[in-house]
């Protein structure tokens, strides 16, 4: 009997072997989410929208290293320590298809355009039913953001627009969510093309995002409809479609002084422009903003503070002393001067990016501010109107006066419309020193790089004057050809 | 329950009857005529018995029915004697022929070695006991035909690297499957810190009965999609019949550092690096010079920054066993302890070990058993050694301390304080007028700092069979593989690890890593001969089930510099340290047949299923298999005919061939696309960070074996010979879509091919066996050949870094890992500039002591274009050639003498820490660079120094100059023991009693300028093998012991 008890138990230990766990097979990870229930809640595709302004927002983006290449590649800032990590050859104009600098940004840049493509794809065959109302908004998020990649890659890896009205290579274009192994062999689109898609997004992310957030901390760091169009200033601006800008400009500034959004986010300048750069850094001067805290931070070597910052960064890069600081008509009583210090012998941009809190590296970093789009609005009077137009004038005066008390413009400052112009340009430079415009200001206008230190000036013609295409794109993407 | 526990302690009681009728008695003895205890005494037909004592006798009521009785022991043959008249009945038992016993562990269970027709290698237990290592597979080198032993550097118990029949994978794992007692156990470094944390440590080597390597398919497809890098089964001891016996081992040891580096003394130095300034153009005696500094007794200092990490360490063990059988149950229990000290000062390794195994018989049909294994292991060490993977170039590593720290400043200052610069928490540079002379002072780290990893492995299994009838087994066997491991580090204030400039600095981190197995095994086997017919069926299903979670936390900046533990006070918020989870989960049904007819033609055939959870959704089931088939000519009668039976004993040829598979590596979830979480401006993110691929599966080996047993003279010499291919395709590669799809990552793909073919010899000699002399031989052999065949679309090449450097490409059309450097022409006489051969293969001479954009020239002395790691050429192979070991063993009436030599041709290392050692920044240098270029006309290795040269010698890419060839031969271990004479040991009442001395690595004939030309920077890792960068060296030990049988 007792022999018969076993056998049993025995055959009975086989059978339920064979039969469970069967679930073990196909476990289902515990900290990460499948991607097929990753559009499953509104809250994990909220999670998902905030995802995609993070990869923008990644050091090797929007976080640092962007606006660090497009003013370093310029000529207000020396290299102080010949470093390739932190950016040297974009410095002197010397990167190749494998620099660092060059496959980093285009990998990020790209993650970014991604991940807004997969979530459209998500959106729309899912995530749409589960959010309802608020599904416009988030795509028109997504799109926005894919925008500002495509246009940022646009400054840096395709030649300008008004180099034969976009007729050159622009990028890779992809509209559709990549998620595993294929063919990704797809050519360049013409530099039209893109700024055509880039327009597309924009024309729907402004029809279709909020006009504002609950609070305005939200208002700086998420794009509403202001966002888009201040977004749109920038993009015409870059394409020489001045009466465009003008057009978009309108929308969110008023006619007359003060200068300020009457729809949506009141966006404005702020009487103190060192406010804007302190914590909480929400102003609604700012337009658009990249969040960081305590605990996100930029990354080693891509932070804004670490690369200016002699006293409490690294110094990476000091301020030309032949660039804009030697512009006599940036008075000592500017405000944006205060940004500025000596430390250890040479001038730096010292003040401009540190945080005010014990760890460093947590200041938020500007994209759009509000004194862009009136600067942007102003140029393009300057330039449509053929005269030393008045609103221009009143622009720039708000701009400069609102720093430097003891300037002010009028309409009898400037002798042309071509000194106007130039003024604002000047402007700019001052305005925006260290924020990213500097490159793309002179290349818009296809200007020479010029001349700084030991590094000569590039010519618009020059190869370098663009940077190539990443060379594991060149490897990988057969139809993919080099700047 | 209670007889149960009586017969666990081995104290069996055969109830004798009382209807007997006389009493018989006798001894039982060996040929030799020594007396065996617990010998089973047995009246044939019935269940009367009783066992003989410690003295060979016993006594016995014998029945009137009793006729006969039967003598068993275990490994004996049983005697049946018929009864006489007489009162007294002596038997003499034989032990069994071995050649017909010896046994091979296969998969599942076991074969007879005359049987076997896959290719394997049986390592006996007592080949790696009492040695002084840490974990078996140190001592297992040069013993089995095929199988490659590198022991990476002198950091205890790092992981060695175990390759079988050469590297079968690229991405994946080539480390081959441990099996203990059938258990699949974990491998690897279980440390979370700097100190070595191999987790085959948790094996005491001398619990190991034997070791068994499957190398063919035939031999391994019944371990299907684990296979294809071998399987090595640990099988430990069990009870052997007689009565309890007792062991105890002990030895203690001394090892010591080899082949130090050596360097510029502190006079050499400051000489010499002032020598570079004035060539750089930079020497100011008063701003820019090296200068020494007086010690304390005045004299200048010259410190031996060797000698300040490297000790001789101390060890010890000590293990004792107790074990018995008898035909119903076996029994083994074993502690050990050992407490051993490395080559580098603090790191130790202190292993306390229980294991314990029963196996009973419930009756002729029923039986069980189980065995419960746990082992705490301590694997300590107080700063990095810079030696484990991944730290070639860490700032704290002393094996790069030691070379690099300039002689001339001293650890401590005059004052008795370190020498630490407190502007940056460097080494301070004393007189000299530098920036810096040293990375981190390795005395304070050493004094001061934890790197610490205590692991707790319990494994246990439990089994119960049934044999419904004797050819009919049904077993059901459950285990248990349990490796939690405690990380605990600290890093002072006061040392460069844990300084921060204007605080008390300091940081700490503790991490705890769970990793829990259980494997369920249920088998069918049926063993039946039919006449001329023998079949062997075995049926089975298995689960193995692995589950890891890691958590911890780092804390920075001590509140005051009493606390050293992350439980103390920090300024800094805590971070989460060690964050993981995982599981994995393998479902397998297997088979096996085998067949022979009349021993003489062999047969055999293995299938598996397996399903791995790790795999792509559309692929995760797989089935693997491998047949083989032998045939024993000297069962033939022509055999005998030719009457090549007096000298062949035996003589099999063996073919197999199978598909086997391999994961080992491949991550939980890999295969599967999946979001993580971030945070953007507080609120939660959810970002696609990985893409999977739905179609991922094993890497496919597919095993070609051929081969030739043969024995002579009644297997005297026996000889195996063996062809191998195996072709490796679906290797898993990380394959790089175009960086505008936006994928977050490369995607693991079945794509690459490989193979390995080669030739493997073995020879054993029974050179001379008589009574007070014996001696032994054996050799083997490996020759490898490795080529990689194709890799993947956008793949061409893979250039594999050993942290920040790659001196290492594995390409389509040559063994994988090939050295990738850049060429060079030698020092040109005439002006002592390095010269570099471009890749257009120009001559481009170097001189750092011009302007940085004119410093590479043609010969004509127009500037040429910097060179670089993109000048790099594909030069020489890391694969050897061959390798193998060869073994003498001399028994001379008491004395005994053992000596193992290993090999290994035709692989070339690239020596990095060779550059460093003539690094031209502060930099100490190797004593080579005294034969530096000085004068034209000159003919030298060395150039002419410049200080701040990085790049001449290697330091910024890597140069042929510090490649190598990397053929040795070393003699492993030799031991020389003394047997106490039977009459001795006798009268002490113990058994058996034997004292030995024994040296391990105590001699290497080698070119190779580096410190041992078997070396591993990069651990397991496989395209960046050879590779030898800032390690530690490797250490000599001499050990004397023990063993006590009682």
């Amino acid at each position: 009997m007792k022999k018969y008890i076993i056998y049993t138990m025995a055959i009975a230990g086989v059978l339920f072997t064979s039969s469970c766990q069967k679930a073990d097979i196909s476990p289902i990870p515990t900290a990460s989410i499948s991607d097929a229930s990753a559009f499953s809640t509104p809250d994990r595709i909220l999670a998902q929208v905030r995802g995609l302004y993070g990869a923008m927002r990644s050091g090797q983006f929007y976080g640092g290293r962007y606006l660090i290449y497009n003013d370093i590649r310029a000529d207000e800032f020396i290299n102080e320590t010949t470093n390739g990590v932190t950016g040297l050859e974009a410095w002197n104009g010397t990167v190749n298809t494998n620099t660092n600098v060059v496959t980093n940004l285009w990998a990020q840049a790209y993650y970014t355009i991604n991940l807004c493509n997969v979530f459209l794809n998500g959106m729309a065959s899912s995530g749409s039913g589960v959010v309802g109302a608020l599904a416009p908004n988030y795509i028109g998020e997504a799109r926005f953001i894919r925008a500002l990649s495509y246009y940022s890659l646009l400054q840096l890896y395709a030649r300008p627009f008004a180099d034969g009205n976009g007729a050159a290579k622009g990028l890779v274009l992809r509209l559709t969510g990549n998620t595993g192994s294929g063919d990704y062999n797809l050519a360049r689109s013409t530099v039209a093309e893109t700024y055509a898609q880039v327009l597309s997004d924009l024309n729907f992310a402004e029809q279709n995002v909020p006009l504002n957030y609950a609070d305005q901390a939200t208002n700086t760091i998420r794009a509403h409809r202001n966002t888009v169009i201040a977004l749109k200033t920038r993009v015409y601006l870059s394409m020489q479609q001045y009466a465009n800008v003008i057009t978009e400009a309108n929308k969110i500034v008023n006619a007359a002084p003060p200068f300020a959004a009457s729809t949506g986010v009141a966006n404005t300048l702020q009487a103190d422009i060192t406010n804007v750069f302190k914590t909480p850094y929400t102003t609604t001067e700012s337009v658009f903003s990249m969040p960081f805290n305590d605990n996100e931070l930029p990354g080693v070597q891509n932070q804004l503070g670490f690369y200016y910052s002699k006293s409490a960064g690294n110094g990476e890069y000091s301020l030309n002393a032949a660039g804009i600081v030697a512009d006599a008509g940036w008075t000592a009583a500017d405000k944006r001067r205060t940004f500025n210090a000596v430390v250890a012998g040479k001038l730096y941009l010292d003040k401009k990016y540190v945080s005010a809190t014990a760890t460093p590296y947590n200041n938020y970093v500007p994209v759009i501010r509000y004194s862009e789009v009136m600067l942007n609005l102003a140029e393009a009077r300057a330039r449509t109107t053929g005269i030393v137009d008045p609103q221009a004038v009143a622009l720039l005066n708000a701009v400069r006066n609102r720093s430097d008390a003891g300037t002010v413009f009028t309409v009898a400052s400037f002798a042309t419309s071509t000194d106007l112009i130039n003024a604002i340009l000047n402007e700019r430079r001052i305005e925006f020193l260290g924020e990213g415009l500097r490159s793309p200001d002179l290349m818009r206008l296809l200007l020479p790089l010029p001349a700084k230190g030991t590094v000569s000036s590039v010519a618009p013609g020059a190869s370098n004057y663009i940077w190539p295409i990443s060379a594991s794109e060149l490897l990988l993407n057969t139809l993919c050809v080099n700047n | 329950m209670r007889k149960l526990f009586l017969l666990l302690f081995g104290v069996v009681v055969f109830a004798t009857q009382a209807m007997a009728q006389r009493i018989v008695t006798g001894r039982v003895t060996d040929e030799k005529g020594n007396p065996i205890s617990n010998v089973s005494v047995i009246v044939k037909g019935t269940t009367v018995g009783t066992t003989t004592k410690p003295d060979g006798t016993y006594s016995l009521l014998l029945p009137a029915t009793g006729k006969a009785l039967l003598f068993s022991a275990v490994d004996m043959t049983t005697v049946e004697m018929q009864v006489g008249s007489g009162s007294s009945m002596d038997a003499t038992l034989k032990s069994e022929d071995k050649s017909l016993s010896e046994v091979v562990v296969i998969g599942y269970g076991t074969q007879k070695k005359k049987e076997v027709t896959g290719s394997s290698s049986t390592v006996k237990g007592s080949a790696v006991s009492n040695k002084p290592v840490q974990s078996f597979e140190q001592a297992l080198g040069g013993r089995a035909a095929g199988v490659q032993i590198i022991i990476p550097n002198g950091v205890l118990n790092n992981p060695p690297v175990i390759r079988i029949r050469g590297t079968n994978s690229l991405s994946l794992s080539s480390f081959p499957l441990i099996v203990v007692d059938g258990v699949p156990t974990f491998t690897g470094d279980a440390s979370g810190t700097s100190a070595g944390g191999n987790a085959l440590a948790s094996i005491n080597p001398n619990d190991i009965e034997s070791i068994d390597i499957s190398k063919d398919a035939a031999a391994s497809a019944i371990y299907g999609s684990r296979a294809a890098n071998g399987i090595v089964f640990i099988t430990t001891k069990k009870g052997k019949s007689g009565r309890a016996r007792v062991s105890v081992d002990s030895w203690v040891g001394w090892t010591t550092a080899t082949r130090v580096p050596e360097v510029l003394n502190s006079a050499e130095y400051t000489a010499y690096k002032n020598e570079a300034l004035v060539n750089a153009g930079t020497f100011n005696a008063a701003t820019n010079a090296f200068i020494q500094t007086p010690g304390p007794d005045g004299q200048p200092i010259d410190t031996k920054w060797a000698d300040l990490v490297y000790r001789q360490g101390f060890s010890h063990s000590n293990n004792v066993n107790v074990s018995g059988a008898n035909d119903a149950t076996s029994y083994y229990f074993s502690m050990g302890y050992t407490s051993q000290e490395g080559i580098i000062k603090n790191n130790n390794f202190k292993r306390t070990n229980f294991l314990g195994n029963v196996d009973h018989k419930l009756s002729k049909s029923l039986s069980f058993g189980g065995k419960i294994s746990y082992s705490n292991e301590l694997n300590l060490a107080a700063a990095s050694s810079g030696s484990l993977p991944g730290e070639a170039f860490a700032t704290a590593g002393l094996g790069r301390a030691v070379v690099v720290n300039a002689p001339n400043v001293a650890p401590y200052l005059n004052n008795g304080n370190y020498n630490i610069n407190p502007a940056n928490g460097l080494l301070g540079v004393m007189n000299n007028k530098q920036v810096q002379v040293g990375f981190y002072n390795p005395v304070p780290s050493l004094d001061l700092n934890r790197q610490n990893s205590e692991n707790n492995h319990l494994q246990a299994n439990f089994y119960f069979q049934i044999k419904p009838v004797s050819w009919i087994a049904l077993k059901t066997l459950y285990g248990l593989d349990n490796l939690l491991t405690d990380n605990e580090a600290f890093a002072n204030g006061l040392t460069g690890e844990g300084f921060i400039v204007n605080s008390f600095g300091g940081n700490a981190a503790s991490t705890y890593s769970k990793n829990k197995r259980w494997v369920w095994t249920n088998t069918l086997q049926l063993d039946k001969t039919l006449g001329k017919h023998g079949f062997n069926l075995l049926l089975g299903h298995e689960q193995q089930k692995s589950n890891s979670v890691g958590f911890g936390v780092g804390r920075t900046i001590v509140s005051d510099p009493f606390y050293t533990n992350i439980q103390g006070g920090f300024t800094g918020a805590p971070t989460a340290a060690g964050l993981g989870i995982g599981e994995n989960y393998l479902l397998s049904e297997f088979g096996r047949l085998q067949y022979n007819y009349k021993s003489k033609y062999f047969l055999s055939g293995n299938v598996r299923e397996d399903g791995a959870s790790q795999l792509g959704k559309k692929s995760k089931y797989g089935t693997f298999y491998g047949f083989s088939g032998g045939w024993e000519i000297t069962r033939e009668n022509f055999w005998s005919a030719l009457k090549l039976d007096k000298i062949f004993s035996s003589f099999k040829v063996r073919a197999s061939y199978g598909k086997v598979g391999n994961i080992t590596g491949l991550g939980n979830f890999g295969a599967l696309s999946t979001y993580g979480a971030g945070l953007y401006g507080s609120g939660a993110t959810l970002a696609f960070t990985n893409a999977g691929n739905e179609n991922l599966t094993w890497e496919t080996s597919k095993k070609t074996d051929l081969g030739v047993n043969f024995g002579l003279f009644k297997e005297r010499i026996t000889f195996e010979l063996a062809w191998y291919k195996n072709n490796i395709d679906g290797l898993v590669l990380a394959v790089p879509p175009p960086p505008s799809a936006g994928l977050p990552n490369s995607i693991n793909t079945n794509i690459g091919s490989m193979y390995n073919k080669g030739v493997e010899f073995a020879l054993n000699a029974n050179i001379i066996n008589k009574r007070d002399f014996t001696w032994n031989f054996s050799f083997n052999i490996n020759a490898n050949k490795n080529m990689v065949t194709a890799l993947a679309p956008g793949v061409p090449q893979i250039i594999t870094a050993t942290s920040l450097e790659s001196p290492s490409i594995t390409k389509p059309g040559y063994p994988l890992g090939m050295l990738f450097v850049t060429r060079t022409g030698g020092v040109d006489p005439a002006t002592g500039r390095r010269i570099f051969i471009n890749a257009a293969g120009q001559k481009v001479y170097f001189d750092f002591a011009s302007p940085a954009a004119s410093r590479y020239r043609f010969a004509d002395g127009t500037v040429a274009p910097a060179v670089g790691s993109q000048d790099a050429q594909i030069f020489q192979p890391t694969v050897p050639k061959t390798f193998g070991g060869f073994e003498n063993t001399i028994n001379v009436r008491g004395f005994e003498i053992n000596a193992l030599f290993t090999f290994q041709t035709g692989n070339y290392i690239y020596y990095g820490s060779y550059a460093g050692l003539r690094d031209q920044r502060f930099w100490n240098n190797t004593t080579d660079v005294l034969r530096r270029w000085t004068k034209p006309g000159q003919e030298t290795d060395m150039p002419r120094p410049v200080f701040g040269d990085n790049i001449s010698n290697g330091s910024s890419y890597p140069l042929d100059v510090n490649v190598f060839k990397g053929d040795f031969l070393k003699l492993r271990s030799l031991t020389i023991g003394y047997n106490v004479p039977r009459m001795l040991t006798e009268k002490a009442k113990i058994a058996t009693a034997r004292f030995y001395i024994s040296g391990n690595n105590l001699l290497i004939i080698t070119k190779y300028p580096g410190p041992d030309p078997e070396t591993s920077t990069n651990g397991n890792g496989t395209t960046n093998q050879g590779v030898d960068r800032n390690q530690v060296v490797n250490g000599r030990a001499i050990t004397v012991g023990l063993n006590i049988g009682f």
